[in-house]
């Protein structure tokens, strides 16, 4: 480009330059004269040097950023850049990334934002996590939650199980109440889930019963031994059939790992501290779906044992002998998986008064 | 610590500040939520774009170049192949097991590719980074010298216990203590390869870097941050020894943890922050330092980083603390906060013109063709 006296009234756009491609900074001020349809746009050193010229609408502009150093980077690679905002603005009008911009400005508008930010994230943290463990379980294939069955069950023998101690006939009393229970079942629940029933010896664990995500139900020795009543047995089976139809490990499972997904897309890098901080929080926060699993499983438990023709006061008075027993060690309510021992029981007897 | 500062450093500095970045920051998250995730790509280029444009030296800042459609584009076909992986491995354990092989042999290819395309990106002075390193060094790196140390270590240890347990040998003892040294030397052997893998395969524009740290001031590192665990282990253990032992005589028992206990509990994380974490800060610390001041860039430039892990450990504590006090709203001000921190205890020792690095012309060439892979968890992270 030959030089030619630029009839710029302003003087132009002071700022640096890294001319074609280089690492050389130098002063330079940027220039515009007509150029027929389109302006004509002039890189110079102050000494009037022109590094490139073009066409305004071939320089790409790059969107603004805070008070960033605006950049303009001309069709050869000669780059300009200025902090002069005004300045640009008054010689490209709105650019792409504008908008944004003038919403990301500090001003009292942001409280909107902030306000729409703290309700969109107590909405996803609220609905979009269920929605989110939800999907994450209609695309689990079945063999997999079969696989985490058998997984689990191989580490659970290895490390703390032996063998039953329960002889034939107290093992038969259990299943049949076990099939009458499922019998009550809608069909296709019954054969989306295995339902198999075990026995193991677990000393440390004392009268209890677990369901594994696929369907696999464990007993403990301890409780056929303490409980021998029917009404009881059903109760506490429903209770844990409850968890495996309404897939509460799974949920659980899924709904901690959308939750570490979320904090970490929507967070990003947040340090040290606060990565464990976070993480420990959420584990707490899940403590409380737990809580609330816990008493859906037991209003799932009490209909389907009714429904079977068991006494529901079972179940009560499985949690009213663990209360004797165990009442004075429960752990503060907040820190537990389970609710305490005496908010079960007033809730159970509020349900069982709903059932008659 | 405080040794003086060579003649003819340039401070790097960090220009950004808390209220611009909060405003960026939280019209970010909204629109990011809004597009369930998708608007997250260009949230990245834009929180990576405003702390390179603000990081400054010798008034050259550096900016990031990738576009939010290249990133989202390579975090689908991350996610795809993810699922295809959980999916097809999911099948039987054989297949798993094949599958597990083939990502060790792709995960290199992997970090390669997300490190070249980081680096592209990023530029200083109008001049584009570069990133050199083969695959086969990275397979080495990454993949080989974890897996190959955890099985010596395992073997060594294997040998030790069962002369100790079986042949009731006093023998064993050798092989365990070679086991623990062992473990306290795999990792900042490892660090340091890893270090070196990607320091000295970076380049700007045909400059490359050069890293030249013996393993001693890694070790050194490690040294210094076990001592502080077996210090501040030490102390612990004398002031809260006692109400410790009663905690697990109990669980041992089998019983349920009273309320008391739980308070026991939060002793102990209160403890693994105390202890644990002041050490990764002291070992990064005084490796960051090591490193920075043994890095050459080719014609004849050099760094300086003089930061204390005290000051670290100090800000990384308070940030968390204020951050979760005000709902994550101050995040924005913390990370801020160790920008700056890091970037004024950091300098460039130019050691020739800054204007004379020459672009790799090449490179921009197949920045397009190449643009696809970003790989979150790999940022070997760029200067400051």
């Amino acid at each position: 480009m030959e030089e030619q006296t630029a009839h710029n009234t302003r003087g132009g756009l002071q700022g640096h330059a890294y001319p074609h491609r280089t690492s050389r900074r130098e002063d330079a001020v940027l220039e515009t004269r007509a150029g027929g349809q389109d302006l004509w746009v002039d890189i110079k050193s102050p000494e009037g040097e022109v590094y490139e010229s073009a066409y305004l609408s071939e320089v790409q502009v790059d969107p603004p950023l805070g008070r960033a150093a605006r950049k303009l980077t001309l069709p050869l690679g000669t780059v300009f850049e200025t902090d002069d905002h005004a300045g640009i603005e008054n010689l490209t009008g709105e650019t792409h990334g504008s908008k944004l911009h003038h919403w990301e400005a500090f001003s009292p508008r942001l409280v909107g934002v902030v306000v729409a930010c703290l309700a969109a994230v107590w909405v996803l943290w609220r609905y979009g996590l269920d929605i989110m463990a939800a999907a994450a379980i209609a695309m689990t294939p079945a063999p997999v939650i079969e696989q985490i069955d058998r997984g689990t069950l191989q580490t659970l023998d290895f490390r703390l199980t032996k063998e039953t101690t329960l002889d034939e006939q107290q093992q038969a009393q259990a299943r049949q109440i076990y099939r009458r229970l499922v019998s009550e079942l809608p069909e296709d629940v019954q054969e989306k889930h295995s339902f198999d029933l075990l026995f193991r010896s677990m000393p440390g664990l004392g009268p209890n019963a677990f369901a594994l995500p696929g369907g696999t139900m464990v007993m403990t020795d301890q409780f056929i031994k303490d409980f021998p009543d029917d009404d009881v047995i059903a109760g506490v089976l429903g209770h844990e059939i409850g968890h495996v139809v309404e897939q509460h490990g799974l949920k659980r499972l899924y709904r901690s790992l959308s939750a570490y997904v979320l904090i970490a897309f929507l967070a990003g890098d947040v340090g040290p501290f606060l990565e464990d901080i976070v993480l420990e929080g959420n584990v707490l926060l899940s403590l409380k779906f737990s809580r609330d699993q816990e008493t859906d499983a037991d209003e799932f438990g009490l209909s389907l044992a009714k429904k079977a023709g068991y006494e529901p006061q079972g179940l009560k008075q499985f949690f009213e002998v663990l209360a004797k027993k165990y009442g004075d060690r429960e752990p503060p309510r907040w820190a537990s998986t389970h609710p305490s021992n005496d908010d079960r029981l007033k809730a159970i007897d509020q349900f069982i008064d709903e059932l008659r | 610590m405080d040794a003086e500062l060579p003649a003819g450093a340039k401070p790097f500095e960090f220009r950004g500040n808390a209220k611009e970045w909060f405003g960026i920051w939280i019209v970010n998250l909204l629109l990011s939520i809004v597009t369930i995730g998708i608007y997250s790509a260009w949230a990245k280029v834009r929180t990576k774009k405003y702390f390179y444009n603000n990081t400054t030296v010798v008034d050259r800042n550096f900016d990031y170049h990738a576009t939010g459609k290249q990133i989202l584009i390579g975090r689908i076909i991350v996610l795809v192949g993810f699922i295809i992986f959980q999916v097809v491995s999911s099948l039987n354990p054989i297949i798993a097991l094949v599958m597990l092989l083939v990502l060790m042999a792709v995960l290199p290819w992997l970090i390669v590719r997300s490190m070249q395309f980081n680096a592209r990106m990023s530029s200083f002075s109008n001049v584009r980074f570069g990133f050199g390193g083969s695959v086969g060094r990275a397979f080495v790196v990454f993949i080989l010298a974890p897996i190959g140390a955890y099985i010596l270590i395992a073997v060594v240890g294997g040998i030790g216990a069962y002369l100790l347990i079986e042949e009731q040998s006093m023998l064993g003892i050798l092989p365990v203590v070679i086991t623990f040294v062992g473990l306290f030397v795999m990792f900042p052997f490892i660090d340091r390869l890893v270090k070196q893998f990607s320091i000295n395969n970076h380049r700007l524009g045909v400059s490359g870097f050069h890293m030249d740290v013996p393993l001693g001031p890694f070790l050194k590192a490690a040294l210094l941050a076990a001592g502080w665990v077996v210090l501040s282990g030490l102390v612990f253990a004398i002031v809260f020894g006692t109400s410790i032992a009663a905690f697990f005589g109990t669980m041992q028992a089998g019983a349920e943890p009273s309320p008391a206990q739980i308070g026991v509990i939060l002793l102990l994380y209160i403890g693994f922050f105390l202890i644990f974490l002041p050490a990764s800060f002291i070992y990064q610390a005084v490796v960051r330092n090591v490193v920075y001041n043994n890095t050459t860039l080719e014609g004849g430039h050099g760094f300086v980083s003089n930061v204390s892990p005290w000051k670290l450990f100090w800000i990384a504590l308070s940030n968390a603390v204020v951050v979760i006090c005000t709902l994550f709203l101050m995040l924005p001000w913390a990370q801020v906060r160790i920008a700056k921190y890091l970037a004024s205890h950091t300098w460039l020792l130019p050691g020739s013109s800054l204007d004379e690095f020459v672009s790799d012309q090449q490179e921009r060439g197949a920045v397009i063709g190449d643009a696809y892979t970003d790989l979150d968890g790999f940022d070997v992270g760029l200067p400051v």
